[in-house]
């Protein structure tokens, strides 16, 4: 079965996940993964869906045209196949909180380390909190780490930008048990 | 004496509260035989209650003295019979995987300390102080007896640190 991602994204108000899912529910639409949620003043949702005939983007037509006009953006994008697979990865799971005054660079530096030592991220939140005159800027991101690196790798990757940025850093490895 | 296989969810035994056993008897000693066999047999398992395998009885064993998070602070190998936690203290977040919920995880906040009190496998009571990742199996082991899956205890999506405060 042909699997698309589809993105929705608008100002937050109530009923947008009803009015999205509405649709794909008539369409005979599967949701499979999903994750929705607010950004500043924006409800963002990120689907993966399926459709027993669906092979392109075109076959939706203008099925999603009611969002549009309630001021929703919509995206779609058809996978190749095996898109839709989540890959499996092995290695310690890690949680990294990266904290301090807003500037510039913060989620680079920090993703950049990991990307070049093989991290593979897996989720990651910022927030601007704090008040206007002195903003703080918040991070939390999980990783998986590759094999060989252990958290104590991690956090040496990372622990050096402490200065660099001013910001604090921790990292930790998640209590991940299967029962 | 044998390895049963794991049911998985939605099976609807799994969403069952489960009746004590009268007596630790003939019949429910091979069924502790047969959590053991079917919690060795799955590798990595640390833990299975009886309604996993199928029986709504109160009986589950634990042992998380071959992993690394338990190694240390362990009791080796508990078969328990109607058991119930006594009380239970601290808590901390878990990220929880269960073999009747394959492909999934979420966090849960467990005890981080606590009392069972349980029928052995030779029939006497015990009570026992459990702490860390053997704590952390026990109440999961324990939620399954009463048909509690650790979906129904997942306690935060993703990072819970962006509360929302009202401004």
């Amino acid at each position: 079965m042909k699997h698309f991602a589809l993105t929705i994204i608008g100002r937050d108000r109530p009923g947008i996940v009803a009015e999205a899912t509405d649709i794909l529910y008539r369409l005979g639409c599967n949701i499979a993964d999903s994750s929705c949620t607010i950004l500043g003043g924006q409800f963002a949702m990120i689907l993966i869906i399926s459709h027993p005939e669906m092979t392109s983007g075109d076959d939706f037509g203008s099925s999603f045209a009611p969002l549009e006009q309630s001021g929703l953006s919509v995206f779609l994008r058809t996978l190749q196949p095996g898109g839709e697979k989540h890959p499996h990865m092995e290695g310690e799971l890690c949680m990294i909180s990266v904290y301090g005054s807003d500037k510039p660079g913060i989620v680079y530096r920090v993703t950049k380390e990991l990307g070049e030592r093989g991290v593979n991220i897996t989720d990651l939140n910022t927030k601007l909190v704090g008040s206007e005159k002195r903003p703080v800027y918040v991070m939390m991101l999980e990783a998986v780490l590759p094999e060989g690196m252990n958290v104590k790798d991690a956090e040496a990757a990372v622990k050096g930008l402490q200065d660099e940025l001013q910001v604090d850093i921790s990292v930790r490895s998640i209590m991940n048990v299967e029962l | 004496m044998a390895v049963r296989d794991i049911l998985l969810y939605p099976d609807p035994l799994l969403k069952t509260v489960c009746t004590p056993i009268p007596a630790v008897d003939a019949e429910a000693d091979a069924l502790i035989q047969d959590l053991v066999d079917t919690m060795i047999a799955a590798g990595h398992s640390v833990g299975v209650a009886a309604p996993q395998i199928g029986i709504t009885r109160r009986a589950v064993v634990v042992d998380v003295s071959k992993t690394k998070l338990g190694r240390d602070n362990n009791h080796g190998l508990l078969t328990m019979v109607n058991p119930e936690i006594l009380e239970s203290e601290g808590h901390h977040i878990v990220r929880e995987g269960c073999m009747s919920v394959p492909d999934y995880t979420g966090n849960v906040s467990r005890a981080e300390d606590i009392v069972v009190q349980f029928l052995d496998r030779a029939g006497n009571e015990k009570i026992i102080r459990a702490s860390g990742f053997e704590a952390v199996a026990i109440q999961h082991e324990l939620d399954h007896l009463d048909g509690f899956l650790f979906l129904d205890r997942v306690s935060s999506l993703k990072t819970d640190i962006f509360q929302r405060k009202k401004r």
